[in-house]
């Protein structure tokens, strides 16, 4: 059974709606909400949390109602997109607090505290004052306080917003980590590449409506009849026009064009895999001898350009 | 089952709740400036004091100076009715009910600003224990405040009445002191209320304060308000230590065919209802905080 369900599920706050009739089953491992600003994604978030109720659908996490059922909160930890600091305390108190109300005793949170915030890098700044925090120092400062009680399911919301490179390295080695650890782990990101370098599960959502959810590479082929871009570059800059007009013969070829600059030709298709499955050949019988042949498409970039046009991404 | 998993938990929740919003409390600027404020008549009595006290006039006896007023007349007594008129005007009615919308607003809505409340609400524990320890924090630190103030401004009026003066009228000085807690304990509860429902709890509470507890409080409907139940627990408490007091003095009558009836609740009973209030509130507004969402 999965641990995450959400059955037809529509949040609406007023008369504005938050997402509508989305359903979604979330298998330990990771998994990634894509979406641009204000899609919805931090609302699928709380009602995951119990932060927020449906208006209707049902949400089930572990089996159980998360808006009501407050004890099996020791089983999720939660990195806000927010800032949900108590800036008078150090990142040590801060994170020794809040394991105190998951019932620990004051020794052994503050050693577990210490032991989280160490792993995450803050060992020489743990004493120090919240107020004193980077960006990325108190992005590990939220990841540590949700990560130290060990919990079955994690959820992050931008977990990378403002995050320095190596912040953001850090915090994907980890998440791999936990997630190959079989905790279920749950990403909202509005940076693709964020998302693809740690996971193929994806959910796309946007304007509250869920678009796509599987193996992204599984969602691209369900997508086959939209035409997909393919870049082919010859080494002999002199054979561009050549392919090209040759590639315009084929009924399966949409539209050609040639960049010289880039010495490359970019070819439109709506049959992908008839195109590489005929291209080798046709490169064979002309003699056209090629450095690269590579798509995009198959990135999230390009995913969501496909699906919603990507003029609300940011 | 659940009353004894709350008790276990209380040892591991409530003292970083205490020593975190406590800490929050005290270093709060405006917790000093209503303080300030509130010993503000503190340099009334000290002006009194020095300006008087050569005039004063006084007999030893068993050793201890009894001073007097110039027309013969005991000076505490007189200095009583200053430090009991101050004190219930000034840190009961007025900046004791500032500090009890502040403090709740801090504790309760200072939490959803910082967004800290959606981390709480995220952690395995009652909305009863986020709001009750933070309830319980708000009224020792209130009610040790509002004590405290009171024993200093007590010290500083009763001052011109030497040490023999400030001891025989401690009566006093206790009975305030019993006002100020029963006051923390229900005016918290309220404010806490109205901090876990609505969004803007200062201005809500300063209306409440204006529209309840100053002009319900005044009407024949006066024992629907926190401040009938104090003005009971001061009536009773005057007469029991001895003073001349009518229940006319305190506006607790009101008039039942054509006669002035004494209302004024016994005080036990206002004690109970105000501790009634204070749990009722608060477990209320964590039914209120309990169906927030975020």
């Amino acid at each position: 059974m999965s641990e995450i369900i959400l059955n037809q599920v529509t949040k609406n706050y007023g008369k504005v709606q938050g997402i509508s009739e989305i359903s979604i089953n979330v298998d330990p491992g990771l998994t990634g909400i894509l979406g641009p600003n204000g899609a919805g994604k931090s609302t699928m978030m709380k009602m995951i949390l119990g932060l927020a109720r449906p208006s209707m659908g049902t949400v089930t996490v572990m089996g159980k109602d998360p808006f009501t059922d407050w004890e099996q909160r020791n089983k999720i930890g939660f990195v806000p997109e927010f800032d949900c600091f108590y800036e008078h305390m150090s990142g040590l108190d801060y994170v020794s607090y809040f394991l105190r109300m998951h019932n620990y005793e004051k020794q052994e949170a503050e050693e577990m505290a210490r032991a989280s915030l160490s792993e995450l890098g803050l060992e020489d700044s743990m004493e120090r004052k919240i107020r004193t925090y980077s960006k990325g120092m108190r992005q590990k400062t939220k990841v540590a306080r949700a990560t130290v009680f060990d919990p079955e399911i994690l959820i992050m919301d931008e977990p990378f917003q403002g995050a320095d490179p190596s912040t953001r390295h850090l915090l994907m080695n980890k998440m791999k980590e936990w997630s190959e650890k079989g905790k279920t782990i749950m990403i909202s990101s509005h940076i693709l590449h964020d998302v693809e370098n740690l996971t193929d599960r994806i959910i796309l959502i946007n304007n509250g409506r869920m678009l796509a959810s599987g193996d992204r590479h599984e969602i691209r082929k369900l997508m086959d009849h939209i035409p997909r871009q393919i870049k082919v570059s010859p080494i002999d800059k002199a054979n561009l026009r050549i392919l090209a007009k040759r590639m315009l013969d084929e009924e399966w070829v949409r539209a050609a064009r040639v960049d010289e600059e880039q010495g490359e030709i970019l070819l439109e298709t709506d049959r992908a895999e008839t195109f590489y499955l005929e291209l080798p050949k046709i490169l064979q019988k002309e003699k056209i001898a090629v450095t690269k042949i590579n798509s995009d498409d198959d990135s999230l970039d390009s995913l969501y350009d496909k699906i919603v046009g990507g003029s609300q991404w940011k | 089952m659940e009353i004894s998993n709350v008790f276990n938990r209380s040892k591991n929740l409530f003292p970083p709740i205490l020593k975190d919003c406590s800490q929050r409390l005290l270093v709060n600027p405006l917790t000093w400036v209503l303080v300030v404020i509130m010993l503000l008549p503190c340099f009334l009595g000290l002006w009194f004091y020095y300006e008087f006290s050569d005039e004063r006039q006084f007999e030893e006896v068993d050793g201890e100076k009894v001073y007097y007023d110039n027309n013969g007349g005991l000076l505490h007594v007189e200095l009583r009715e200053a430090f009991l008129n101050l004190s219930s005007l000034f840190i009961v009615k007025f900046i004791g009910v500032l500090l009890a919308i502040m403090f709740s607003s801090e504790l309760i809505n200072e939490e959803f600003n910082r967004k800290t409340m959606q981390i709480l609400r995220t952690t395995p524990i009652m909305s009863l224990e986020i709001i009750f320890y933070r309830y319980v924090t708000g009224v020792l630190c209130m009610f040790g405040i509002l004590a405290s103030s009171s024993i200093i401004m007590y010290i500083v009026i009763m001052l011109g009445s030497g040490i023999h003066g400030i001891i025989e009228e401690l009566e006093i000085l206790w009975l305030v002191i019993k006002i100020v807690l029963f006051e923390s304990i229900a005016f918290l509860g309220i404010f806490c209320l109205i901090s876990a429902y609505f969004e803007r709890p200062f201005l809500l509470g300063i209306v409440y304060w204006i529209i309840w507890e100053m002009i319900v409080s005044g009407t024949q409907y006066q024992q629907i308000t926190v401040s009938h139940y104090l003005e009971s627990i001061l009536f009773d408490g005057l007469k029991d230590i001895g003073w001349s007091v009518t229940a006319e003095d305190y506006g607790l009558t009101k008039i039942v065919n054509n006669e002035v009836v004494n209302i004024a609740t016994e005080p036990i009973t206002a004690m109970l209802v105000m501790i009634g209030i204070g749990l009722g509130t608060v477990v209320w507004g964590a039914r209120g905080l309990g169906n927030r969402q975020f």
